[in-house]
């Protein structure tokens, strides 16, 4: 492929659901059924387009172009590496199977006519992030993606969901204001903030401190990071689910996207160890995992438990950056895979629960999975993956990234990624069992009914919302059989990149 | 000599022709008064482009008046940093005016509107005299004409509360215009001349012999455009004045006004006094406090408003500050973030002003909690409203963050990254009163009917307009940043 296609089909892959939005729009003036129809393939061609790059990329392809200057040394730039590949193409999978999942779903809800344009648009600032070629752009399209994903998070329009929002949209403001005092004090001090010419900063000095502190605000509250996660359980949870799988599954993995980008392209990993600013990180991390596990056993709401467990689950990803060292990075970007896959069947399950019985406490879903087997199934099999049961791809990114603290003499992460495991189990289990093994309505589970056999009641959601959690089930399920799975490959070659400075 | 030798005085002299003519074509031929304002401002607008261009090649022209040369007649000036703040004046102006000619009809009696024009073309005039003269006590006459008749726009509408507004900005503003004649004085005593050219020479001298003199009539100074642009804490006629207003005219105040006397006070540092005298005192530092509070100050009054127009004119407090901070940081990127936002803030608070001129047309509201909902009602005005609010908390892809950007790099450069954290805590206050309008406009649901009346079409076209500009300017700035730097190379 050369360079130009290459960079036509970038621009597509952004400019496709920008410009689709207002056409969307428009056609839900005239039917229900071509918006839908309309939202599916632009999110189906920008996956397949996504897709497309892999040969250039995996045969060590790298791009950078600039679109034009806004600035002097401040451009809006187009970037294609292995990462952008990587996330981009995990993110236009979700995406599309969250559109597909999103049909039934919001069939009954108001305001679809605003839904789904916001939903699509999203998507193309999404990969505007992860194509950016330089901080500024990346800058741009954050803010972009951000601002407008609080549509998606306030839809439901009840008093909740505005304060969430509310609460998000601040916070979200406060970050793009760290961020953008970073990225001035790297642009002072580099004179570019292009991710192009390798590490900007060289020298060690109180301001790059200050910038590296900033860019932790700015991306680690999008991703959740401790303390800054306070927006998080309040903002997932309130959105419709497909988008709650979304702003989980995928929206968070742009704060450490950017956090990745930060540390390789403007800092360089030697530096932050050497000056030990890996600590900060290291011990946010391990508070992030904890805290968010933790508090996730509290939570009844299914929906807010899921949010925090996602809160510790980016805290893994997080860790892995601490760790710094080539089978760490391989397990944070193989769990940004995973935790995509597993996050978002665990919320669209939770989505298709809502959607088909109206429950949201996890003590009233006893026996239910008698009554969607398939959804559960598919939410159990998630759970494990949580849990970091093998042959589950969870299982393999916390063994590399158990394998990473090792590497980097340090016995007491792994420590961490245990408790954390059992935690995960404390909450997950409890949904799980009391699903299958109690009978709907049941109060005690000594009574009885334990001697009946067990009834099926079968009430699916639509067939579509349970395709898509089986495609996504599955998923969990290859690319944890082996390590020699096509998200793990990338990931590998991605740690690679990043470590050996761009030679495979 | 050829005509276009002459433009530089035309630019002035047509406005003022055009305003005798006013009342007398609005009286005989009505259709014509506005056209006649129109093809003025149109050929000004032309006229000015001429001289930019010609000035970028031929460089600076220096105009005199009838022939007398300096330092006895009176001279302009026309090099490329005034010639941009003229065309954002001559430009913001015309867009303005045709947004004005819908929504007078509705908010002034019919027998006004005639003079209304006549006030227009003369504060347009004396704009675009004081950004032109290269002469003190002429500055002074246009000061005055500019201030008079930007008094008449507010009260014009005739109400109590514009009464009393005017009131109050024509006393504080002949304060400021009686400081600022008082240190005209000093410095024609000191030196002789009130030619800025003259002056820059002869003060380097005279500051030997008359040092305090010379310090007064700085402080004068900044006394005197401080409060005539609204400086934290000599703003306290600016709310009253904007927010009572007819909205063109709180555009226009707002928008461009009280940007022409920060651009003065600026020609006063760089074209008057002497940089040693600069680095003497430290008028820059007391300047940038004053902006640093500005900002904060101006955000958080802001924040306690309850009537939308008021709110603005505070946030126009928190916005002017920016341009003083572009000049109290003495560092030329800091002059480009300032200059720009002189640009971007007439757009866009020119903009606000309107959606809120729209809103009042449209349903009569004023008061921020009633507008929940509206919205729905007024799609493309509350899409304006998020564009401008967007820009002034200096979102990426607005022309706000442009001149943040410079503002904040200029901070870095020259070591006081204290000034970056100032800057972005006013964003982020920005962001929390401008964000929560926005929402409720579109969010919820409307508790009450409100009655809509249609938007005139040339009224919604001008709000697009400046959305369009605002999101340009976020991402095309070359040819701006270009004009600025090339400009400013002249300066420093």
């Amino acid at each position: 492929m050369s360079p130009s296609t290459v960079i036509a089909m970038l621009l597509a892959i952004i400019g496709l659901p920008i410009l689709m939005t207002p056409v969307i729009m428009y056609s839900c003036r005239f039917s229900e059924k071509l918006r839908n129809l309309l939202s599916v393939a632009t999110a189906s061609i920008v996956f397949i387009l996504s897709l497309l790059l892999y040969p250039f990329v995996i045969g060590g392809g790298e791009i950078q172009f600039t679109l034009f200057e806004v600035l002097p040394n401040l451009e809006i730039s187009l970037r294609l590496d292995i990462l952008s590949f990587c996330l981009a193409a995990l993110a236009s999978f979700i995406w599309l199977l969250s559109t597909i999942y999103s049909i039934n779903y919001m069939a009954t809800e108001h305001a679809c006519s605003r839904y789904y344009p916001v939903l699509i648009f999203t998507l193309g600032a999404c990969q505007g992030i992860f194509f950016s070629g330089d901080l500024f752009s990346l800058f741009v399209f954050f803010e972009l993606m951000s601002l407008i994903a609080y549509i998606l998070v306030i839809h439901e329009e009840t008093e909740e969901a505005m304060k969430a929002g509310y609460k998000y949209l601040v916070m979200t403001i406060i970050g793009g204001l760290a961020l953008f005092f970073g990225i001035i004090i790297v642009f002072e001090l580099g004179g570019t903030v292009s991710l192009g010419v390798g590490v900007i900063i060289q020298e060690v000095s109180t301001l790059a401190f200050i910038a590296f502190i900033c860019f932790l605000i700015g991306f680690g509250m999008k991703a959740g990071m401790f303390p800054l996660h306070v927006w998080l359980p309040d903002a997932h949870p309130v959105a419709p689910s497909p988008a709650s799988a979304l702003l989980s599954g995928i929206m968070l993995k742009t704060g450490a996207y950017g956090l990745l980008r930060v540390i390789f392209h403007v800092f360089s990993p030697e530096m932050l160890l050497q000056q030990g600013w890996d600590n900060i990180l290291g011990v946010l991390a391990v508070i992030t995992i904890l805290l968010g596990s933790a508090v996730a056993l509290t939570q009844n709401d299914i929906k807010r438990r899921l949010a925090y467990s996602s809160i510790s689950q980016l805290g893994y990803v997080l860790l892995g950056f601490s760790i710094l060292n080539s089978n760490a990075i391989i397990g944070a970007v193989f769990h940004i895979f995973s935790h995509a896959f597993m996050k978002s069947v665990l919320f669209l399950a939770a989505g298709a629960i809502i959607w088909k019985t109206g429950k949201r406490q996890v003590s009233d879903m006893k026996g239910i999975g008698r009554q969607m087997p398939v959804t559960l199934g598919c939410f159990s099999i998630a759970a494990f993956a949580m849990i970091g049961i093998p042959p589950l791809n969870g299982f393999l990114s916390k063994w590399t990234l158990a394998l990473g603290a090792l590497d980097a003499n340090m016995p007491i992460y792994v420590l961490v990624l245990l408790i954390s495991s059992l935690l995960n189990a404390l909450y997950y289990l409890p949904i799980i069992i009391p699903a299958f093994f109690e009978a709907p309505g049941e109060t005690s589970p000594d009574s009885d009914a334990g001697h009946d056999e067990i009834q099926f009641d079968i009430r699916e959601a639509a067939p579509a919302m349970v395709a898509v959690m089986v495609v996504l089930a599955l998923c969990t399920i290859i690319f944890g059989l082996t390590p020699n799975n096509i998200a793990f490959t990338l990931s590998r070659l991605t740690a690679e990149f990043l470590l050996l400075g761009g030679a495979f | 000599m050829g005509l276009t030798d002459h433009f530089p005085v035309l630019i002035i002299v047509i406005f003022f022709i055009a305003a005798f003519l006013s009342p007398l074509v609005y009286r005989l031929a009505r259709k014509f008064s506005a056209a006649l304002i129109l093809a003025v401002l149109t050929a000004a607008l032309g006229m000015a482009i001429f001289l930019l261009l010609e000035v970028q090649q031929a460089g600076t022209v220096l105009y005199h008046l009838g022939g007398w040369p300096p330092p006895w007649g009176i001279e302009l000036k026309a090099d490329p940093l005034r010639l941009y703040i003229l065309l954002v004046v001559l430009s913001v102006s015309l867009w303005i005016f045709i947004y004005a000619l819908r929504d007078l009809h509705h908010e002034l009696k019919k027998r006004v509107i005639g003079w209304y024009y006549t006030l227009y073309a003369v504060l347009v005039g004396s704009m675009s005299g004081i950004v032109l003269t290269n002469d003190l006590f002429n500055l002074f006459v246009l000061m005055e004409i500019c201030a008079i008749s930007a008094c008449a726009i507010i009260s014009i509408k005739e109400d109590r509360e514009c009464l009393e507004a005017s009131f109050k900005y024509l006393i504080l503003s002949a304060m400021g215009t009686g400081c600022f004649l008082l240190g005209v004085v000093m410095l024609y005593m000191a030196t002789g001349y009130l030619n800025y050219g003259f002056l820059q020479v002869e003060l380097a001298e005279a500051f030997n012999y008359y040092p305090r003199n010379i310090f007064t009539a700085a402080a004068l100074f900044i006394v005197a455009f401080g409060t005539k642009a609204a400086l934290f804490p000599l703003h306290v006629w600016l709310p009253d004045a904007h927010a009572s207003a007819p909205s063109p005219s709180s555009a226009m105040l707002s928008g461009v006004v009280i940007k022409i006397y920060a651009f003065a006070l600026f020609l006063m540092f760089y074209e008057v006094f002497p940089r040693e005298l600069l680095a003497t005192i430290p008028l820059n530092e007391i300047i940038l406090w004053l902006a640093g509070l500005g900002t904060l100050f101006g955000s958080i009054y802001a924040m306690l408003q309850t009537d939308l127009k008021k709110m603005l004119a505070f946030s126009s407090i928190g916005q002017i500050a920016y341009i003083f901070m572009g000049i109290g940081f003495n560092h030329d990127l800091a002059l480009i973030g300032g200059f720009y936002h002189i640009m971007v803030h007439a757009v866009t608070k020119g903009m606000l002003f309107m959606v809120a001129g729209v809103i009042i047309y449209s349903t009569g509201i004023r008061e921020i909690k009633d507008l929940v909902g509206i919205g729905r009602s007024l799609p493309i005005t509350m899409v304006a409203f998020a564009i401008g609010g967007a820009s002034m908390v200096g979102l990426p892809g607005t022309g706000g963050l442009i001149s943040k950007w410079f503002l904040a790099l200029s901070a870095l450069e020259i070591g006081r990254p204290v000034f970056v954290l100032i800057i972005l805590a006013s964003s982020l206050l920005n962001a929390v009163y401008y964000m929560p309008i926005v929402i409720n406009a579109f969010m919820q649901q409307e508790e009450t009917k409100i009655e809509f009346k249609p938007v005139p079409r040339v009224m919604l076209g001008c709000m697009v307009a400046g959305i369009v500009v605002v999101v340009v300017s976020g991402f095309y700035t070359t040819p701006v940043v270009n004009l600025l730097e090339q400009s400013l190379a002249l300066i420093f």
